[in-house]
């Protein structure tokens, strides 16, 4: 009961970051839905590995993460997603349909491993698509980055359903790849500002053929 | 001992670097660890192919084959990279040559790997990694370059990862994702998330490796990147990505679904081959042809890999040529920046007048390149033609053929009017000699690619066999 509620929590945090404009309330609605995922891996699977993981996450999605995402955006200072590509509403749209499509295909195939929840793996493929979506659709650096971290959130919801089976040294080694990846993004959005003037995408367009 | 010469000393290496300010003790530090690291490859030569460390880490032929291949091209890379930081001594080099060790031991953990999530966890960082590098000059165009490059290839590798995911959720009844289980239990694997595993992994392994349609990156990144740097990526990297995609049809071809992934590598090669042509065709930057040439080779790697039987051993054999040849190019590239000033075609123009040495080795470059007899890259690309005719893939011999001379002519069009062409007449006020550093890696480089694809000896010749049979070659 609980795993379903958590999950679905995460998916409807993952429609809102996809609806909100401002960047502050995206990082946050981002944290808090980390916060949820951390919550998960008990909920699947009670026992040592999932507190480690819990932990992990905690310390490196809720806390490093935002902070170092508030840090970049302090430095470019840029309140608002200006003109996305797709407008909200339609992104919104588009949101809806693609969670339903991730629930017609969940349907559709069978896992080997028992599921702890029907409810796993539509959610995770939602939230993938709903990161997807958001990484495409939006120009500011920051926004692509909230983007990607979506979709690594619906990947570790995935991963739950491997949970007594993958290593912890390969868990923890990912989480640690995505953090560092996070901050290289961090920093290289910080060079963008300092060249351009603003974080947005927009500008790098010097190179094409 | 040697797992920790590898690998763990390059990253203790590159906490010294960062720390010690003085340039020189940099550089020194930076020769001897690719120095250590090539010794210490050098010295499995005479050695059971086959050694295992620990259930993590371990090497077979193949593993081998790319360790030996990224150690050689960081050794001389390091060598060349001793007199190419001289020229820019404004900015500290410590976070570059710092990443660059790390980089080493990255690669090193890639090639010997042997399973698959810690797989992902060593090319996610190469990734990572070779990012700041591509951002060493800081200009708007660089940062650019390394903005698509890292958003590109993260959402290659999350991909990666879900197809990871996916493969451990196919060997359920398997109950480990080490690749040595998985492929002892190939046909235990439940076939429907496996061949969902081997797109997803195919499409993630396959941006990092530069494969057409998710090649985009790479003619910014190679474009931008320092030469030497371009070298690296080009020939390091790649191969490392190059084993991964080799590590997906060999879980494939172990579970009998040859005849399901075999059709995507074609597809993925052919692709990659026609973008590359129809963007080579009035280049007008020379590391961004370099990048599209890149997409070509790895192209054809792929073509290799999908036509199967000798084939396979003809890919193994073009990954390790053209690995050099193409940082023999980039550091070529290298030159010609230092010495004109300019990256644009049109602004290099008679080299071979201008500097010697330097336009011998852009004609021997190309020449190797190109696929000229007698190098190995002639013999792996007749090879390829070969299988495919023997296999009855006519559409695909076609393709090939039209795509190799359309190559063909762009490169020879660009290159022999940069090498031959009149020197402009607005010269730079700086014309500088070429020195012992830029070019003793040039003669290495040709020395090796004589020996990789001429005249092959046999420790490596058994080397290339061994990892073609991981794949069922011949």
């Amino acid at each position: 009961m609980w795993l379903e509620l958590a999950l679905i929590l995460i998916v409807f945090l993952g429609v809102v970051i996809l609806g909100s404009s401002r960047l502050g309330t995206m990082i946050q609605l981002f944290a808090a839905q980390s916060l949820v995922l951390s919550a998960t891996p008990w909920l699947v699977h009670p026992g040592k590995h999932a507190v480690v993981l819990a932990v992990g996450t905690v310390v490196i999605k809720v806390l490093l993460m935002p902070n170092l995402l508030f840090w970049a955006m302090r430095h470019v200072s840029i309140r608002r997603e200006v003109q996305p590509l797709i407008g909200y509403g339609k992104t919104l749209l588009l949101g809806g349909f693609l969670i339903g499509a991730a629930f017609l295909i969940s349907s559709r195939m069978d896992l080997p491993v028992r599921e702890t929840s029907n409810l796993l793996v539509p959610c995770a493929f939602s939230v993938i698509m709903i990161g997807f979506l958001l990484l495409v659709s939006r120009f500011k650096a920051i926004t692509q980055v909230v983007g990607y971290l979506v979709m690594e959130n619906g990947i570790f919801l995935f991963a739950l359903l491997l949970l007594d089976k993958t290593p912890l040294l390969v868990e923890m080694g990912i989480l640690l790849d995505i953090f560092v990846g996070v901050l290289v993004m961090g920093i290289v959005i910080n060079h963008i500002n300092q060249e351009f003037g603003s974080a947005s995408t927009v500008n790098l367009t010097n190179l094409r053929d | 001992m040697e797992l920790f010469l590898l690998t763990g000393f390059p990253v203790l290496m590159a906490a010294a670097v960062f720390f010690l300010r003085q340039d020189g003790i940099r550089k020194i530090i930076l020769f001897f660890t690719g120095f250590v690291h090539l010794f210490v490859t050098i010295s499995f030569w005479h050695r059971p192919r086959d050694v295992q460390f620990n259930p993590f880490l371990g090497f077979d032929a193949l593993g081998q084959l790319v360790l030996n291949l990224v150690s050689v091209l960081f050794f001389v890379i390091a060598i060349y990279l001793i007199g190419y930081l001289k020229e820019k001594r404004k900015r500290s080099n410590g976070i570059f040559l710092g990443c660059l060790l790390c980089l080493l031991s990255s690669m090193t953990l890639v090639t010997m790997s042997r399973h698959m999530g810690l797989l992902w966890i060593a090319i996610a960082s190469t990734t990572l990694l070779s990012a700041p590098l591509i951002n060493y000059f800081r200009k708007p165009q660089s940062i650019e370059a390394t903005w698509k490059y890292l958003l590109i290839s993260s959402l290659g590798i999350a991909l990666g990862l879900l197809g990871t995911l996916f493969l451990a959720i196919s060997a359920t009844p398997v109950k480990t994702i080490f690749l040595a289980d998985i492929l002892d239990h190939a046909p235990l694997l439940s076939p429907s998330w496996l061949k969902l595993s081997a797109i997803f992994l195919l499409v993630g392994y396959g941006t990092k490796m530069g494969l057409a349609p998710m090649h985009t990156w790479k003619p910014d990144a190679y474009g931008e990147a320092p030469p030497p740097v371009g070298a690296l990526m080009s020939g390091a990297i790649t191969a490392c990505a190059f084993l991964a995609v080799f590590r997906v049809a060999q879980i494939c071809f172990h579970a009998g679904l040859q005849e399901f992934i075999s059709p995507l590598f074609i597809l993925l090669g052919i692709l990659s081959m026609a973008i590359a042509a129809v963007f080579i065709m009035g280049q007008k930057d020379l590391n961004r042809m370099l990048g599209y040439s890149s997409v070509e080779h790895m192209g054809i790697l792929a073509l290799g890999i999908g036509l199967g039987g000798g084939a396979v051993w003809a890919s193994l054999f073009h990954a390790v040529n053209n690995a050099f040849a193409k940082a023999l190019i980039f550091l070529v590239s290298g030159n010609l920046y230092q010495g004109f000033r300019s990256k644009k075609i049109e602004n290099i123009q008679g080299v071979i007048h201008r500097f010697p040495a330097t336009g011998i080795f852009l004609v021997l470059g190309f020449i190797v390149i190109i696929g000229f007899p007698p190098f190995g890259i002639f013999y792996s690309e007749l090879l390829i033609l070969r299988e495919a005719i023997v296999t009855q893939h006519y559409w695909v011999v076609f393709l090939y053929f039209l795509f190799l001379s359309v190559l063909f002519f762009g490169y020879s069009r660009i290159v022999l009017g940069m090498a031959l062409g009149r020197p402009p007449d607005n010269v730079p006020v700086e014309i500088k000699k070429e020195t012992f550093f830029m070019i003793a890696p040039l003669v290495i480089l040709l020395v090796v690619l004589f020996f990789s694809g001429v005249f092959v000896p046999g420790p490596f010749y058994d080397l290339l066999d061994g990892a073609a049979a991981l794949l069922g070659g011949r």
